[in-house]
């Protein structure tokens, strides 16, 4: 008993006063002086600060938060979790500065059905962001950088606007749900069609603009009212299942007299089911966004607690076309969270055939940089930190409709800056696959990457660093 | 009438049809197609200035993205009849399925039967004249435009509109979420019986019940704006 341990010994000296033993000498009052106090710090893991701040704010609200970007959920495996693992004794790795790489991207070419499959020089290109999400000045910006680099952008659901077909050599036009301002002559203008079935950031719901963005020349594409909170609808209007979209896919051909690939874009939550699914109802292309996706502006919670992480939902979905038989005719773009060339050669390699990036490409032309410092911290924010795209205040004038700040995006600089990143991102996806010894960067695969973390290994089916096998199911 | 061009669809690709129906249509006024079958995606994308007419009833989205031409259905059209469409008139003799002018921007449809649930879903602008009854969610999210209904309306009539109308005539079963019925003036029947009028429907005794957005739903996220500032 841990009583009797104390009965035996006697101290060769006067027993210490309580006082002392507690610190109590200038301690404060009724307060165990230097005990780690769960009083002053908290800890519960559940009550954290910010849950409990949270709190508070529905108390007050009534109602969820709203907020742009992108999740913040700390807990996802990233791409941080894998790693590459360049060529060594087993393989013969490429002359980094002299020997060539292919970036070559070919998509929607595979079925053989549309006449002009889309060519882009790198596997990356500009996401569907839209118009009132984004400035005229930024979409004009992201057309003229895609452009000069070789590859294209995407209308977003905001229909075509004129500056970005002007600019962009390729252009994917977008049909969603809601349908803005779509356009037979719009359609024929465009080097690609996507339906869009959802978005990783808010999988299962549709756009939303709120009523400050919603500037005359939105309101005028759109047929909206000015100043109205758009939220789009999410189901489309005339297809309900997949096998009305195949007849909608076969009219969108007809539309376009064959011509031009189909894409269907997607949230990532089943793409094991969902991507068999669009493969089967004929599409050329499927884009699956995983749910570090961005966008500009949703209920807070929907960008924290739905979709799955990019790095898993890709290799569902080539798991998805391998088991049916569509790899090879029907393409993949990955999208969600990717900031680098690494993060596009480990999507490359775990099965993507092209990329798409948004946010990483709104900061490219200059989302969070360190200006404008009063109207950061007028939005209670500052540069590094700023999610603000829902309130129409974008201090850079990346992601507003005012005029004021939308003339602080200057195309030109905008532009280069989109191709100067591109170019680079592509260096990093040819300097790993040349490490790896692929002459093309669509070499890379699986057996280039190993994974860090267990949740990496078991959500992608990558073997484990060092054990050299996935973890078993 | 004799002079029309005849188009047999049977069993050919459709791809194969709606060719032969756009070369016609750059060379003759007035198309017939006939053998229909009931074939999905028949006359997409047509031009202005041609008259076609389609015998029997068709699959979805006949007169899809119809940028003008004047159609008519003898019979039936399945879903998304004239989806799209900027400019023309369509006719359908009988019944009409689902989402009939979805995201239709101008032009009119004419539906001389019933129509089924979700019509002039998301409509930009145009008129739809239904001589019967329309299905439910007739009208959602409708952006402008206008649905007339001289029968009833089903449910959820007219749920979560924009700027879009919907007129109906008959018995409503239920208005949809933020849907309101308001009086028609004196000139907002007269523009209605505008557009009856050269469809010969005009009735000056019908009880008209004009249903628009509340405009609850409008300001529904942002009116907590400055809350957001701090997040
Ligand atoms: S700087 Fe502009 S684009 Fe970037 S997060 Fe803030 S509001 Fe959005």
């Amino acid at each position: 008993m841990a009583d009797d341990l104390n009965g035996t010994y006697h101290y060769p000296f006067p027993e210490a006063p309580e006082e002392l033993v507690k610190f109590g000498d200038g301690a404060i009052e009724g307060r165990p002086a230097g005990v780690p106090s769960s009083y002053d710090e908290g800890g519960s893991l559940r009550w954290t600060p910010e849950a409990i701040s949270e709190v508070h704010a529905l108390a007050q609200l009534g109602r969820y938060q709203v907020r742009g970007y992108n999740t913040f959920n700390k807990r996802f495996p990233t791409f941080d979790d894998l790693t590459f693992v360049p060529a060594t004794m087993t393989r013969l790795p490429l002359e980094g500065y002299r020997e060539s790489c292919d970036t070559t991207t070919i998509l929607g070419g595979g079925r053989g059905l549309v006449e002009k499959p889309l060519e882009l020089k790198i596997p990356i290109y500009i996401a569907s962001m839209s118009f009132g999400a984004l400035s005229a000045n930024a979409k004009e910006a992201l057309g003229h950088g895609a452009s000069k680099v070789g590859t294209m952008t995407c209308t977003g659901e905001g229909g075509m606007l004129e500056e970005e077909r002007a600019a962009s050599n390729k252009l994917v036009y977008q049909m969603s749900p809601a349908r803005y301002g779509l356009d037979l002559d719009h359609l024929r203008r465009a080097d690609a069609l996507e339906i869009v079935v959802g978005q990783g950031a808010k999988p299962g719901t549709g756009g939303l603009l709120l009523g400050m963005k919603v500037s005359p020349r939105v309101s005028q594409m759109r047929t909206l009212p000015e100043g109205v909170d758009q939220r789009s609808t999410v189901r489309h209007p005339d297809w309900l299942g997949a096998d009305d979209l195949a007849i909608k896919v076969e009219e969108l051909r007809i539309a376009t007299n064959y011509q031009v690939p189909i894409f269907l874009k997607m949230g990532a939550t089943r793409p094991r089911y969902d991507v068999a699914i669009a493969a089967k109802v004929g599409v050329d292309v499927v884009v699956v966004d995983g749910a570090e996706g961005g966008t500009g502006a949703s209920p807070e919670l929907l960008l924290n607690h739905t979709g799955i992480p990019t790095i898993s939902a890709i290799r569902a979905a080539r798991e998805a076309l391998d088991e049916c038989g569509m790899s090879g005719k029907v393409s993949l773009v990955a999208a969600g969270g990717i900031r680098s060339g690494v993060d596009v050669a480990k999507c490359l390699a775990l099965g993507a055939d092209a990329v798409m990036i948004g946010n990483a490409a709104m900061i490219a032309l200059g989302c969070n940089s360190p200006r404008y410092l009063d109207d950061y911290k007028k939005l209670g924010t500052s540069p590094g930190a700023c999610h603000h795209c829902h309130t129409g205040m974008c201090p850079v004038g990346v992601a507003t409709q005012t005029p004021e700040l939308t003339a602080r995006m200057d195309v030109a600089a905008g532009a280069e800056r989109v191709a100067r990143y591109l170019t680079a991102m592509t260096m990093e996806v040819t300097a790993l696959a040349k490490a790896c010894g692929k002459s093309n960067v669509h070499n890379l695969d699986m057996e280039d990457l190993r994974a860090l973390s267990f949740e990496a290994s078991a959500f992608t089916g990558v073997k484990m660093a060092g054990i050299d096998r996935a973890y078993g199911w | 009438m004799s002079s029309r061009y005849v188009i047999e669809v049977g069993n050919r690709h459709i791809k194969d049809v709606n060719e032969e129906i756009q070369a016609a249509a750059k060379a003759h006024h007035s198309l017939l197609v006939r053998n229909t079958l009931s074939r999905h995606n028949l006359g997409i994308g047509l031009p202005k200035g041609v008259d076609v007419a389609f015998e029997g009833s068709v699959g979805y989205y006949c007169g899809g993205l119809n940028t003008g031409a004047i159609v008519t259905v003898e019979d039936d059209a399945g879903w998304g009849t004239g989806e799209g469409m900027d400019a023309g008139h369509i006719t359908i003799g009988g019944y009409a399925g689902m989402s009939a002018g979805a995201a239709m921007r101008g032009g009119t449809i004419h539906v001389r039967g019933d129509a089924g649930p979700r019509i002039g879903v998301a409509m930009k602008g145009g008129n739809i004249i239904v001589e019967g009854k329309i299905g439910s969610q007739a009208g959602f999210m409708a952006h402008a435009g206008k649905i007339i209904a001289l029968g009833g309306a089903g449910a959820s009539c007219a749920d979560a509109l924009w700027q879009g109308e919907v007129w109906v005539a008959g018995e409503i079963e239920s208005l949809g979420v933020d849907a309101v019925v308001k009086e028609p003036t004196a000139e907002q029947v007269a523009e209605v019986d505008a557009i009856l009028e050269p469809l010969g429907l005009v009735d000056s005794a019908r009880n008209w019940r004009r249903i628009v957005s509340g405009q609850r739903l409008w300001y529904f996220e942002s009116r907590d704006a400055n809350a957001w500032l701090m997040i």
